[in-house]
């Protein structure tokens, strides 16, 4: 968001003004990859109902489905809150974790695979009905075009 | 001095305090400003408190509220509660459903066959009727009896509700309509193509308290900024939405922002944000209004809003709101206010409120203009005029 761009004061506000520039920095920032992350498009499937009435709904949509639709399945850090015997309790969870990885790995690449496939075929379906709906206006524009005028 | 101006108020319930929603205490202030303004007022409502088991829980019978003469009556007895249930299922799910089933569902809605028998016997002593809100059978079949003198409060929102046949015909047969706001007015034209010549938008009007912020902080121990939402903790209003949105807001700016939440209901936080959640349940007023105080915004998530009394005494308290784009009413407040920002969507919600954050002057601003935008619009007096010119 650019810096100073208001007038304050109570006379001074003007909230379109501001939701403007608030739009053009998301904008902004959407593209650079800024809102990007399963974490937010997890965030957003309260949302996606608001939404359905929005021209580009299905866009946003699918964005956030890209996000968020596969499974991290890496290793990751494993840490202890509390502080008295903080070590021996990491020790202990990676020694679970070392344990139970090959299974987990297994379950979750297998749901990841489903997850893409899923995904793919939506993807497809959008793909394909645009195609037709663009098909149908241009034909739609061709036979106005043929009308008397008037 | 000639005989005052009788009016009958029809409601499923009489508002006896914080624990009824927010359009059957609008019904009882403006039965109470008729009151003071010389009418008559009579209010028909029934026995029943709780708006899931409609059990009758206070005595048939007439009391005297505040000069306000309110007729108890019973609710009937032998809902079929499965039928209702799975008719009102399909039409939660956008199911097109039957004129019959419609009609299925109203009866086993909640009724009163004691309250029509009343209105039907002593209906024509009133000079109006006024019934509210539009998705109760009792307004329904209600309004049946005398429409030539009812005027329906709808408390409209666009839900699957508002387009089924049978509230078509319910805003058809009556003789006007009182909406909150412009664009809940708005709404009933465009779904059922209204003669707006007999719509008036009245809405609540919203009297000046006096707050202290400080002491709100100091009782709570909040050293930390934070936003605020009141009212019932459930998906409709968005409440998980608020919660996923400020726990990853935290996440990714780092800012300790806190929640802080009045009202009813239970709810699920994400697991980091519990601890930053001061969750205070029912509050009184003055509590309510000085957590309001004291917020960096308060935080309005639902899209299903046909008026939002907090949302106006957040302005009164000097707050600026933050708000759902996709409702109709509450980004209509904010524009015509200067009072308040919207969001669509995650990114949005974090630009608003990061603004916010960086500037009290500004928060200071639009705090003050959305004060003075209630204390213009909806006054009492303000109110009370147009709510006199509606029943002219």
């Amino acid at each position: 968001m650019s810096t100073g761009p208001f007038e304050i004061g109570a006379d001074g506000v003007d909230v379109e003004h501001i939701m403007a520039e608030i739009r053009e920095t998301v904008a902004l920032k959407m593209q650079s990859g800024a809102y990007v992350g399963a974490q937010l498009a997890r965030a957003e499937r309260f949302n996606l109902v608001n939404l359905k009435k929005d021209d580009n709904f299905f866009d946003f949509y699918m964005e956030s489905l890209r996000e968020a639709v596969f499974v991290d399945i890496n290793d990751f850090e494993i840490r202890e809150r509390r502080a008295l015997f903080a070590p021996l309790l990491i020790r202990l969870k990676k020694a679970i974790w070392g344990l139970l990885k090959f299974y987990t790995y297994r379950i979750w690449s297998q749901q990841n695979q489903v997850n893409g496939l899923l995904l793919s075929a939506t993807e497809e379906v959008d793909r394909k009905y645009r195609d037709k709906i663009k098909t149908l206006e241009e034909r739609i524009a061709k036979l106005e075009s043929r009308l008397p005028p008037g | 001095m000639g005989t005052p101006p009788r009016i009958a108020f029809v409601s499923p319930r009489f508002s006896e305090g914080a624990t009824v929603g927010g359009a059957e205490t609008l019904l009882r202030k403006l039965a109470e400003r008729l009151v003071s303004a010389g009418w008559k007022v009579d209010y028909l409502t029934t026995c029943a408190r709780n708006h899931f088991t409609w059990e009758n829980e206070i005595p048939e019978g007439t009391q005297n509220q505040g000069g306000i003469t309110v007729h108890y009556f019973p609710v009937d007895s032998g809902r079929d509660l499965n039928a209702f249930y799975d008719i009102q299922n399909r039409i939660s799910r956008s199911v097109e459903v039957s004129l019959e089933d419609e009609l299925t569902w109203h009866r086993n809605n909640v009724n009163s066959q004691a309250l029509y028998q009343f209105l039907r016997d002593q209906g024509h002593q009133y000079d109006k009727i006024i019934t509210g809100p539009y998705l109760f059978a009792l307004v329904y079949f209600a309004s049946q009896i005398h429409p030539t003198k009812t005027l329906l409060l709808p408390c409209l929102h666009d839900e699957c509700f508002a387009y089924l046949k049978t509230i078509k015909s319910l805003f058809a047969s009556v003789s006007g309509w009182i909406f909150n706001s412009e664009p809940e007015r708005d709404l009933a034209g465009r779904l059922y193509g209204l003669d707006m010549t007999r719509a008036n938008v009245v809405g609540m009007g919203i009297e000046g308290f006096s707050v202290d912020p400080d002491a709100f902080r100091a009782k709570h121990h909040l050293t930390s900024p934070y936003i605020i939402y009141s009212g019932r903790r459930e998906s409709l209003k968005g409440t998980p939405l608020l919660m996923d949105y400020l726990d990853v807001f935290r996440e990714r700016t780092g800012n300790d922002v806190k929640l802080v939440m009045t009202g009813s209901g239970s709810f699920e936080p994400p697991t980091r944000l519990a601890p930053h959640i001061l969750d205070l349940g029912y509050v009184t007023e003055q509590e309510k209004h000085d957590a309001m105080a004291g917020a960096v915004a308060f935080c309005h998530p639902s899209v299903n809003e046909s008026f939002s009394i907090v949302l106006l005494e957040s302005w009164l308290a000097g707050t600026p709101v933050v708000v759902h784009a996709s409702g109709e009413v509450m980004p209509y407040h904010c524009r015509k206010s200067n009072g308040g920002l919207w969001f669509r969507n995650y990114g949005e919600f974090e630009e608003a409120l990061s603004l916010l954050l960086a500037k009290p002057n500004l928060r200071q601003a639009m705090g003050t203009s959305g004060c003075r935008y209630v204390q213009q619009e909806y006054s009492w007096a303000a109110v009370e005029a147009r709510l006199l010119t509606a029943l002219r």
